[in-house]
């Protein structure tokens, strides 16, 4: 019997393969209606034999096949439908509804598991939070688990694996611990939905940037810090866990709500250098980032500036040369005007990092271009003048 | 300038519809059979039953008739009017989806965007009539995370062969 259940499944999943998602907008070509007739009926889709055959899949927990039929019965208009307006409809299923209806049997999971709809709702909601980076880390992770998954897979036995070949099993050799620890079960497959569940779920830690850290600490007031972000979905905030400060071990903050969120502007590592490149084009009036630590072994973390006059200058507009000048003089106006912290100089030509263990060193400087960029950071400014 | 010509629509049980050209080429498919010379005489829609060609040209008339009037608020009172329009055929899901098809062969994609919107609707109302006990006990979970993980599962047929 579970041979003939192999070789049905087998049977569906090849025919599936071969009917595979067709995204094409129904012709406006323009032939005559009797012919575009006859391809609307060749384009019906899913055929209704995988349907059936997979009747003996859904083995619900309660399974019988009066529950089979049952659902069988409900879901069959919708898969009678055009492939279009099929897929119209499941576009305008939220994720949890999509995740629904993929359970509901083998054509529509295949059909709610595309990356069409899912990159939709990544882009969505995540666009912004998730960049580059994350997606290099979710990727790496991929390949040392496809890696890893070798050895588990030769664990199970024999029909099993034969199976996990024929699906597209993406959790396969997994267990998955509800409520525990979260870290260890992540999916092989390269999918958007996986990448998604797992955001969506807490599993997957991803980098990208968090402003004002620790709960608008004093010391880190406008400033913005990478970390490693996990989603609660219970809460729609993050937890944030960053990277050892010297001798302070991680720390880990809770309750990170989506505005103190960014994806990392640069591709440059915290512990790394940022080479400036806009130096020459500094003038007074821009906004910048620049980097900071405390000393060496800290990592740097963001830091927003406006590029000021010189003390020489009159601020006059038509007679400042500030432009010209080798000495750049930033300005922290978050601080009082007497604090060592509000102004710094540095040198046009040859900034790399500069400063010493009392007044921490500054890296590299990044300027602002877009108004987004300005506006997150004045969102955050502090009430009240610090020292 | 939209022409008053008048164009004929044959439902499938041989019924005749005369609707003005504006309203008619709503829909792509006739559009394009109007611009290849096709449509001389009446056009025949084999695919679509009187009940629904009706329906179908109610729907038509009005967006055609709404974007005409020059003020906004015929915004949202056409969006009211839609949602009246449809509501009528949730109850009735046979005649819902022969609106799908319809719309679909007809190439009218603000009447399929609403249709499938209120097919959607119903999916996550659970009013869509589904009979698939996962499903049912998903739906009863109240922690959504433990949904999530267990309807993964299920994707990847892992119940199958743990059983």
């Amino acid at each position: 019997m579970l041979i003939c259940f192999l070789v049905t499944s087998s049977l569906s999943f090849l025919l599936l393969l071969l009917k595979s998602r067709p995204l094409k907008i129904l012709s406006s070509r323009r032939t005559c209606f009797r012919v575009s007739l006859v391809l609307d009926r060749h384009r019906s889709p899913v055929p209704v034999r995988p349907l059936r055959l997979s009747v003996k899949e859904k083995m619900s927990p309660a399974s019988g096949a009066d529950n089979a039929e049952e659902s069988k019965g409900g879901v069959s208009p919708l898969l009678d439908l055009p492939e279009l307006a099929l897929e119209c409809i499941l576009e305008k299923l939220p994720p949890d509804g999509l995740l629904s209806m993929s359970g509901v049997c083998t054509a529509l999971r295949d059909r709610c598991r595309s990356d069409y709809f899912w990159d939709k709702h990544m882009k969505q909601k995540w666009d912004r939070v998730v960049g580059p980076s994350a997606s290099k880390v979710w990727q790496l992770g991929l390949a040392s688990r496809r890696d890893n998954g070798d050895s588990n897979q030769g664990k199970q036995k024999g029909l099993l694996r034969l199976f996990s070949l024929v699906w597209p099993c993406s959790w396969a050799g997994e267990r998955i611990n509800i409520g525990q620890d979260r870290t260890c079960s992540l999916p092989h497959d390269s999918s958007v939905m996986s990448w998604y569940i797992a955001l969506e779920t807490g599993r997957f830690w991803f980098p990208a940037q968090v402003y004002n850290r620790e709960n608008g600490h004093a010391g880190f007031m406008l400033s913005c810090y990478d970390a490693e972000l996990s989603y609660d979905f219970q809460t729609d905030t993050f937890r944030a866990r960053y990277p050892p400060h010297g001798r302070r071990a991680m720390a880990l903050e809770t309750g990170v709500t989506w505005e103190r969120l960014r994806s990392p502007p640069v591709d440059t590592s915290p512990h790394d250098l940022h080479l400036s490149d806009c130096l020459k084009d500094l003038c007074p009036g821009d906004h910048v980032e620049i980097q900071w630590r405390r000393n060496k072994e800290f990592p740097y973390g963001w830091w927003y500036g406006v590029v000021g006059h010189l003390e020489s200058c009159d601020r006059n507009e038509n007679y400042c040369r500030c432009l010209s000048s080798d000495a750049v003089v930033l300005e922290f106006n978050q601080y009082s005007a007497g604090s060592r912290w509000s102004r710094t100089t540095i040198d046009r030509r040859n900034h790399r990092e500069e400063g010493n263990e009392v007044d921490g060193f500054y890296g590299g400087i990044r300027k602002l271009r877009t108004d987004d960029e300005i506006s997150a950071w004045k969102r955050i400014w502090p009430t009240g003048l610090l020292e | 300038m939209a022409s008053s010509r008048k164009i004929t629509l044959r439902s499938s049980d041989g019924e005749s519809f005369e609707v003005e050209e504006a309203v008619a080429v709503e829909s792509q498919t006739i559009k394009h059979m109007i611009e290849d010379d096709c449509a001389d005489n009446a056009i025949p829609l084999p695919n679509v039953t009187s009940k629904i060609l009706a329906k179908v040209i109610e729907y038509c008339k009005k967006h055609v008739d709404a974007s005409k009037a020059e003020d906004r608020v015929n915004d949202e009172d056409l969006k009211a009017w839609d949602a009246a329009f449809i509501k009528v055929d949730q109850v009735d899901q046979a005649t819902l989806f022969d609106l799908i098809l319809a719309a679909n062969y007809l190439n009218i994609k603000s009447l399929l965007d609403l249709t499938c919107q209120t097919v959607a609707d119903m999916i996550k109302g659970n009013l869509f009539p589904v009979r698939n006990e996962w499903l049912n006990f998903t739906f009863s979970i109240a922690n959504r995370e433990l949904v999530l993980v267990c309807l993964t599962e299920w994707v990847a047929h892992r119940r199958l062969f743990c059983s």
